[in-house]
């Protein structure tokens, strides 16, 4: 290749969405069409909470598209075997050939129908990067909504590597998917775990950053120095998966060690169930009349609903009361002068256990510690006080807890995320500012606005579309191969509820199904795209086995990798800077993406495509067009299926459903939509606006970063301390799971409690790994944990050397990293090879040494062990992700499992 | 005037390797080479440890080592602080990649690309010929500051006035200004935040400071880091042997050390003795052979007579002056068997000698080099390694008129004199400290300048006195161990500085606490 002299440059507009805490706004600079640098989009300085900048992992674009790794024709697989061990002997095709092929299948599927035997979706899906492919997949959405049924429950990550608990009972309490401090106005955040420098994104770090400059204190409790750990102002090094007990010794010493007087009261009466009286079966007290919960109004001496006007409602104390008490399925009991507490009162006893003494030896760590945080936090709280936000007066309460994957999800999450969310309702930091806040919704309607989504619901909280739990509603089957309606009320049944499923029974009934649940069936048709679950899943190795037995595979491929090993098409799209597409900016969004602003941004191409690469919009119009749902196509894309609706009041740039049209036509009627929705239909700017200036905004009011002031406005309570819903749901789906014969899932039922009771999660952890593969657990000493890398977290970009380059400069990348002290046990010194060994599986690396990680505790960062992906699978890099094995009594009641597991260290090699 | 400076906000710093990767896009850096990148430390012992990150590159220093050491004037330094390569004039000697402190120079012999023989199209483009075989490190983006300065907007201020890396910090860590305007952002940053620069004991008066704490007042000085010869887990902070120097280098100190003091050597005995010509043959021979091996390291050996191009201030430069003179003096006396043309000569190798020491001493980034007492020790042992020779040629060759007893009494003298500064050197060398790797390879084994090899020499030598075959063995040992100790010196014992943290920075209400200095010790 000759380099040209003079080169003509140029740059364009584009974004960053590789992670969930995107979208960067960036520029691309080409020289004669070739893009060479990315770098901060300036004009998106004054819009942008992080002022524009772009995160590390968008550097790495440019080799990303110029990677001569890319897989650059359509591929058809000739050799029908399917295997690790077998190579698929792809052969080059023409895109005609690949889509005719693919159409083939899908057309045969309609006509056959689109659910099979089963009940399950012939078509099934699976994407990455927690929903961020959808700002790279064009208008594939929209062709995903005109096919109508797919199956989204194989997962690749989510679940086993996501907040799952957070998610769900985070919707459930707070419209709060994923959970954030204030972080511009908090004073103290209780950090357990969250490692929000590395996967907080550009937002994340700066405002951590800029409360830093300010003063702010992050104590981190983990049992590992992370990089949120460095940045932070202590570090408590608790063990592994021992966190509820820290936090419970928290709530226990709020609620006895200090004065009532320091908590919120007004907010515990008025915001929160603290005040429902609970009747002898567990369940609220209710108005027989109006079946509304009851409280205790001290200023009448008598019991009123929950909801009347000039009360003084009881938080403590019993009363003698009579009422009605409504159980599982509307089963009702009368009650008369029975002795009730109201929930609050029921939460002090319910702690009372949990004392900093109790938790010390749990945790490892000192009685005095955990209580000195307590203080700390009360300290901190600023009960009393108010700020004004938008010109509106609001509770200022500057202290937060964060919890971090493994931390809240998996069994033990139930626990955290509830100490968490109740430890803000004590001193009224729940959505308000400086406190604890939701930023985004996901299961709740409407997505883009978490105001909107506050519903009425029953008894004075927010109404939650659970999956139905009641005798005659509830699903015995599911539209999903992992039951998520059937065994997962939260997981809800919104367009993200499968990804939020149990994702990893979705696998593992392929191996072997589950008594009383449909057959598990393959899906006719896979797509994957953006995502390689053969090497982000667990046991690794099994998921590889069930995909190699999947019928027919279609891979959206970059480069060969793990999973694409086993298609039989392969589809080279356009990359990251190759593609045209639009996407919604701004409002709050996931992890800490706190905007001021909110509207459109574009990625215009900083490239043609290489090779015979595909514009993904393209590809997505060709199937509608070739499966005879072109017009269902365009009218999903109409409705916005591709994230923008083309019509509103006062302008219509509808596609003609008939028609096929252009990448570019599509997304310059999408453009003027944007336009036209951005200023109130005076406007219709199309695709040339967009490139000229990369993104149009609007100001996005800050007083709706926070939920309380529409629960002041409708009056609503957040459904806490006590989870009287929860109890009820848990024990209909009881009955229901056990009316079909389900007992396989009793486990699970235990979490479904009114306030979560500690358990002993490391004994759970070694008991049934001892059980299942009949091993003495005291040979596996050490606790292996991960942590994201901000280099390589959701980028899928293990095969980018640039990215490999610099994460080198960071610690723990490319090994194991251990305990000197713990190494020396083992005569382990520095990069000494070593096989790290699971009761299901191992792997190999080189031991990296630092002091910060429990002499106890293992850490793999990130997720390798590739064997297929060109540059990624000679870096032998060990990755924990085969070591963990798939199991129902690891999987708790959301669905979701933690990234731990029980490991023992044996040395292969010397350092080299 | 102004002074351009960055400053790092270390309480800032998440480590993200954000500006890295934007240096590299910015400067189209070869794989492996980084001109901006963020090291990782960490301090104490568990459970108390703590973590920070710390963003390195050139410090542009006020008194640059690298300025000083560079023999074809390819460094230089402007009015405003920076401190730039000009890549034609450039021989590629790496002289000031071992000089500089901060491991912020790199060179690349040939082009390269991401995946190994497969350039992308984008390497393609920007590949620069130019800087292949030549020293490279951080322009501080001079382009951009020039351009944008031109364009009358701030560097530090104005984006497309400012170095890539400060553009692309993420958390708002780092920053570049005028130290020199007190109004400027950088200056009110220094004033108003604790702060220091890395290695300011060296006196380079390097241009990154560093932000540790926020707390103002207190005005106490900073101990410096303490060092920590083996810390767990910060390999990749700590001191390296150096790679820019190999063997063919040090072929030149050892060579050229053993010719210069053969040459004057002979010189010597024929002031009681006949001339041995061919001993002053080979001396020149030596000295021709060390430099020819230097010749081939170089990156770009061409270009070798811009080596001369600065006698003001390079050592190396006078070295390549003082190696001609000794050719020309050597050479012309030989041809012309005249005695006053070869004191001229060993005149000129004792020049030459002594600036292949103060080449060694100049070298501000080996700290078994900078070492007080290293260039008297190279000229002791040149001189004694000439001796040795000498007093082998003489014995083998049974020159006549030759005293051999006054030859073994002077080289006796020579090694006792290598040996007692060898002994001062070291001493100092322990008093001051140093990595732990270059005292390793200097007191390890026996064929060095220990006191039993040396001891073991001078016996021989002194029953050399009677027996011809005592003193060729102890001649060649005295040779050979002060081969082996140069080799020793550029090759194995000569780490670098490594990176030091003089204070783990306050995180917010944290407080800030000592730093360290990985891989050093005291012996």
């Amino acid at each position: 290749m000759n380099k040209p002299a003079n080169p003509t440059k140029q740059s364009v507009s584009s974004y960053c969405y590789q992670c969930v805490a995107g979208p960067d706004l960036l520029k691309v600079d080409m020289a004669d069409g070739v893009p060479y640098q990315v770098r901060p989009n300036g004009s998106a300085e004054e819009i942008h909470p992080a002022g524009g900048k772009v995160c590390v992992k968008a550097f790495g674009l440019i080799q990303k598209t110029n990677n001569p790794n890319r897989i650059l024709t359509p591929m058809m697989r000739t050799n029908p075997k399917k295997g690790r061990n077998e190579d698929p002997k792809f052969e080059p095709v023409s895109w005609d050939v690949a889509l005719g092929e693919i159409a083939k299948k899908l057309n045969k599927a309609q006509a056959d129908g689109l659910n099979d035997a089963s009940g399950f979706p012939r078509v099934a899906a699976s994407f990455g990067g927690g929903g961020t492919p959808t700002a790279y997949m064009g208008t594939f959405p929209a062709f995903l909504a005109a096919w109508g049924s797919v199956d989204m429950s194989f997962g690749s990550g989510q679940g086993v590597k996501c907040y799952h608990s957070e998610h769900l009972y985070g919707e459930l309490w707070h419209r709060a998917f994923t959970v954030s401090p204030d972080t511009p106005l908090v004073n103290l955040v209780l950090s357990f775990g969250a490692n929000v420098e590395a996967s907080g994104g550009v937002c994340g770090v700066r405002r951590h950053a800029d409360a830093r400059a300010r003063g702010v204190k992050r104590i981190q409790v983990e049992p590992h120095l992370s990089v949120t750990g460095a940045c932070s102002a202590d570090w408590v090094p608790i063990k592994p998966k021992t966190d509820p007990a820290f936090m419970f010794a928290l709530v226990h010493v709020l609620l006895h060690e200090i004065p009532r007087t320091r908590l919120d009261i007004a907010f515990l009466k008025r915001r929160t169930s603290s005040p429902y009286l609970i009747a002898p079966n567990g369940f609220y007290l209710r108005d027989p009349a109006s079946k509304k919960p009851l409280i205790w109004d001290l200023k009448s001496s008598g019991t009123v609903p929950y909801d009347t006007a000039d009360t003084d409602p009881a938080l403590e104390g019993d009363f003698s009361v009579s009422g009605l008490e409504v159980g599982p399925d509307d089963v009702e009991w009368a009650h008369g002068e029975v002795t009730c507490q109201p929930a609050f009162g029921h939460l002090v006893a319910h702690v009372k256990p949990y004392s900093p003494e109790w938790a010390a030896d749990i945790c490892d760590v000192k009685a005095a510690r955990i209580r000195d945080t307590a203080m700390q936090y009360i300290d901190h709280a600023c009960v009393g006080e108010t700020i004004e936000i938008d010109g509106k007066t609001l509770p200022f309460r500057p202290v937060a807890i964060s919890l971090g994957k493994t931390v809240c999800n998996g069994w033990g999450g139930y626990e955290c995320v509830w100490a968490r969310t109740l430890m803000a309702c004590l001193i009224g930091g729940l959505e308000v500012p400086g406190g604890t806040l939701g930023t985004t919704v996901r299961l709740n309607r409407p997505a883009d606005n978490r105001w909107s989504s506050v519903v009425e619901g029953p008894d004075g909280f927010m109404n939650y579309p659970m999956n139905p739990t009641k005798k005659g509603e509830w699903h015995e089957s599911s539209a999903s191969r992992h039951a998520h309606q059937t065994l997962v009320p939260l997981a809800a049944n919104s367009p993200w509820s499968q990804a939020l499923g149990p994702t990893h029974l979705a696998w593992m009934m392929q191996k072997e199904g589950l008594d009383h649940l449909p057959v598990p069936t393959q899906p006719d048709v896979w797509f994957v795209y953006r995502t390689n679950p053969a090497i982000s899943f667990w046991d690794t190795d099994a998921v590889s086995d069930v995909m190699a037995n999947f019928p027919f595979t279609v891979c959206f491929a970059y480069t060969h990798d793990e999973t694409n090993h086993m298609a039989d098409i392969l589809l080279p799209e356009c990359t990251d800077l190759e593609g045209l597409q639009l996407i919604r900016i701004g409002g709050s969004k996931y992890v800490e993406q706190f905007w001021e602003h909110q509207g459109f941004a574009l990625r215009d191409p900083a490239s043609k495509p290489q090779g015979e690469a595909k514009d993904f919009t393209w590809i997505a119009t060709e199937l509608a067009n070739r499966t005879g749902l072109l017009e269902k196509y365009n009218s999903a894309i109409n409705k916005g299926a591709a994230g923008i609706r083309l019509f509103g009041q006062g302008y219509d740039f509808s596609l003609d459903p008939e028609q096929v049209h252009s990448v570019e036509d599509i997304w310059n009627n999408t453009c003027r939509a944007a336009s036209a929705e951005i200023t109130d239909g005076e406007e219709s700017q199309g695709l040339d606006y967009f490139r000229e200036n990369g993104f149009r905004t609007k100001p996005f009011p800050k007083e709706q970063w926070y939920l309380y002031p529409a629960m002041v406005e409708k009056d609503l309570r957040f459904e806490l301390p006590y989870q009287e819903r929860l109890l009820r749901i848990g024990q209909e789906l009881g009955a229901r799971l056990h009316e079909r014969g389900i007992t396989w899932w009793d486990r699970q039922l235990m979490e479904y409690e009114a306030m979560p009771h500690w358990q002993d999660l490391q004994g759970l952890w070694e008991t049934a790994l001892s059980d299942a593969y009949n091993i003495k657990i005291g040979d596996y000493p050490f606790w292996l944990l991960t942590a994201r890398s901000m280099q390589y977290s959701w980028g899928g970009n293990a095969g980018i050397q640039m990215i490999h380059e610099v994460a080198g400069n960071v610690a723990g990348h490319g090994g194991v990293l251990m305990n000197p002290a713990a190494a020396k046990t083992l005569g382990l010194a520095e990069g000494d090879q070593v096989e790290i060994s699971s009761p299901s599986g191992k792997t190999r690396g080189a031991v990296l040494l630092r002091q910060g990680i429990r002499p106890d505790t293992l850490l793999m960062i990130g997720q390798f062990d590739h064997w297929k992906t060109p540059f990624a699978k000679d870096l032998k890099t060990p990755s924990m992700n085969n070591l963990t094995p798939m199991m129902l009594e690891l999987t708790d009641a959301t669905g979701s499992g933690s990234d731990l597991v029980k490991v023992a260290v044996k040395k292969i090699g010397a350092a080299s | 005037m102004t002074r351009w400076a960055i400053v790092a906000d270390l309480n800032r710093c998440v480590g993200c390797q954000t500006c890295t990767s934007a240096c590299k896009h910015a400067n189209a850096t070869a794989p492996g080479i980084q001109w901006r990148k963020v090291l990782d430390f960490e301090v104490g012992e568990f459970p108390d440890v703590s973590r920070a990150f710390l963003p390195v590159g050139c410090m542009h220093c006020d008194e640059p080592p690298c300025l000083d050491v560079c023999p074809s004037t390819a460094t230089g330094k402007r009015d405003d602080g920076i401190v730039t390569i000009d890549y034609d004039k450039c021989i590629g000697c790496a002289y000031c990649a071992v000089a500089c402190p901060y491991q912020a120079r790199f060179r690349v012999d040939a082009p390269s690309s991401a995946y190994k023989g497969r350039k992308m199209r984008h390497e393609v483009l920007r590949e620069d010929p130019t800087r292949i075989g030549v020293a490279q490190k951080c322009t501080l983006c001079i382009d951009r500051i020039d351009d944008g300065m031109a364009q009358g907007l701030t560097p530090g201020i104005d984006a497309e006035a400012t170095p890539a890396c400060v553009n692309s910090c993420i958390a708002g860590a780092l920053y570049m200004g005028d130290v020199d305007d007190q109004d400027s952002n950088v200056s009110k940053l220094l004033k108003e935040n604790r702060h220091f620069r890395m290695h300011e004991d060296l006196g380079t008066g390097p241009g990154i400071y560093y932000l540790y704490d926020g707390e103002i007042g207190d005005s106490s000085a900073i101990e410096p880091a303490p060092m920590v010869a083996e810390p767990a887990g910060l390999a990749a902070v700590s001191s390296q042997l150096q790679t820019s120097w190999d063997w063919r280098a040090a072929a030149n100190f050892t060579f050229g050390g053993t010719g210069t003091g053969l040459f004057a050597a002979t010189v010597l005995a024929a002031t009681f003795a006949p001339m041995l010509w061919v001993a002053q043959f080979l001396a020149m021979a030596f000295v021709g052979v060390g430099l020819f091996c230097v010749w081939l390291e170089i990156g770009r050996p061409w270009r070798f007579l811009n080596v001369f191009l600065h006698a003001k201030r390079s050592w190396m430069t006078r070295e390549a002056i003082a190696a001609g003179a000794f050719f020309a003096f050597g050479g012309l006396g030989w041809l012309l068997g005249s005695v006053p043309l070869a004191v001229l000569a060993v005149l000129s190798g004792f020049v030459f000698l002594y600036c292949q020491g103060r080449m060694l001493n100049a070298a501000k980034g080996i700290p078994a080099w900078r070492q007080k007492g290293v260039v008297s020790l190279l000229f002791s042992t040149g001189l004694t390694e000439g001796a040795g020779l000498l007093a082998i040629l003489v014995a083998i060759t049974g020159f006549e008129g030759s005293d051999l007893r006054i030859i073994t009494l002077m080289l006796i003298g020579l090694v006792a004199l290598r040996h007692i500064l060898w002994r001062s050197y070291r001493t100092a060398l322990g008093e001051v400290g140093a990595p732990l790797g270059t005292f390793n390879a200097l007191d390890r084994g026996y064929l060095n300048l220990s006191t039993v090899s040396q001891t073991v020499i001078l016996v021989l030598l002194v029953v050399g006195l009677f027996n011809p075959i005592a003193l060729i063995v102890a001649a060649a040992l005295a040779v050979v161990t002060g081969w082996a100790f140069k080799f020793t010196l550029i090759t194995k014992a000569a780490f670098n500085q490594g990176f030091a943290i003089e204070r783990m920075p306050a995180r917010g209400a944290g407080k800030s606490a000592t730093g360290i200095k990985p891989g050093w010790t005291t012996a």
